[in-house]
């Protein structure tokens, strides 16, 4: 009973546990998150990009099939429905100091919610994308955990959904700025607003990194695009040609 | 922290209960973020635990993606195929967006000078 366990036989037992996906899950994202930081959080060091490239490449080194990865990792997946729950607390107190701009944000919200859709799914149809990945782009430009949301309802990919989020985010995060000028804009909450309503959390983070006022804009547009998107994406799929 | 969880939990399993009977079209988390929403415009402040569960979550919303986003690796082959469109699609998709949001907000926004 005593005998060694040969390493093959402890890698056996370890792979059948949570335990880890857990660790490889959580230690990819701290070593994402430590990059991002260090770079003093520049969008391009995204901690989640990192953090997937990081554990993409374990999988392949440990020659563990993704199935079997998610099986663990699925705990942390979990979460992002209580997540989502609690985005409730900084649209509150985003929505509490507005004064009276209620129905401007809104129409910007409708028409920046339109545009990323339809400009989304057109062009990508129009440079030949098959159905998965047009399907895809429909809710992108919502805040990831919500967006999956919608896409799982609407039988897309959460997952290609999830990875052009993230991959909109971080250009809306770096982009932004230059349309913003180019346009003009000077008034902060209105430079806040049009990011968070294009690129949700990255988007976000990065005007609270510019402006306060910015970031509570981003904030709550983020939020209300998330509320919009899953009300408002399901009764317009019917319209919306994924081909 | 730990009731301000509980209570998150609570209005995420209510949502979950409501999408399913009531609004199947829209994600059970989005309904519980709805009703919390109300609750706290009713109530008229947020609960210091319930501030500190939500202020966790936001600054580390990005973990809790990576499981799903790494499923992009079944998606290679694909991606590959169609990078051209992909990156052009996301690209202009979200200058445009940026654009047309900033752009209403000046047409019809409160003048925003001097705030």
């Amino acid at each position: 009973m005593n005998k060694r366990l040969p390493i093959q036989e402890i890698w056996v037992y370890l792979s059948g546990s949570p335990l880890l996906a857990l660790i490889l899950t959580l230690t990819a994202y701290q070593i994402g998150y430590a990059l991002y930081m260090r770079s003093q959080r520049n969008p391009l060091v995204n901690p989640v990009a990192i953090a997937v490239l990081l554990v993409a490449v374990c999988l392949e080194i440990l020659d563990m099939p993704y199935a079997k990865y998610f099986e663990g990792a699925q705990f942390v997946h979990f979460l992002l429905g209580t997540a989502t729950v609690s985005l409730a607390i900084p649209i509150y107190r985003g929505l509490s100091g507005l004064r009276g701009r209620v129905f401007p944000l809104l129409l910007a919200l409708v028409a920046g919610g339109l545009t990323s859709i339809f400009s989304a799914v057109g062009i990508a149809h129009w440079l030949g994308a098959d159905h998965a990945i047009v399907g895809a782009m429909v809710s992108k430009s919502v805040t990831a955990p919500i967006a999956m949301g919608i896409a799982e309802r609407l039988g897309y990919s959460p997952t290609l959904t999830a990875v052009f989020a993230v991959i909109t985010g971080i250009l809306g995060a770096i982009l932004a700025r230059f349309v913003l000028d180019g346009l003009g804009m000077k008034v902060w909450w209105q430079r806040g607003f049009a990011i968070g309503v294009a690129a949700h959390g990255l988007g976000t983070s990065r005007a609270f990194s510019v402006h306060p006022e910015a970031g509570t804009y981003a904030s709550l547009a983020m939020g209300l695009h998330g509320i919009l998107g899953a009300v408002a994406i399901p009764l317009l799929a019917g319209y919306i040609p994924t081909f | 922290m730990i009731p301000g969880l509980v209570q998150i939990l609570l209005w995420q399993g209510g949502g979950e209960l409501v999408s399913h009977f009531f609004l199947p079209h829209i994600p059970g988390p989005v309904v519980g973020l709805v009703l919390l929403l109300c609750f706290l415009a009713v109530r008229d402040r947020v609960p210091d635990s319930m501030a500190l569960v939500s202020d966790a979550f936001s600054q580390h919303l990005g973990l809790l993606f990576v499981p799903a986003a790494t499923g992009v690796i079944l998606f290679l082959p694909q991606l590959r195929q169609h990078a051209l469109a992909v990156i052009v699609a996301l690209l202009v998709s979200v200058l445009l967006t940026v654009a047309v949001t900033a752009l209403v907000l000046k047409l019809v926004g409160p003048g925003g000078e001097g705030e």
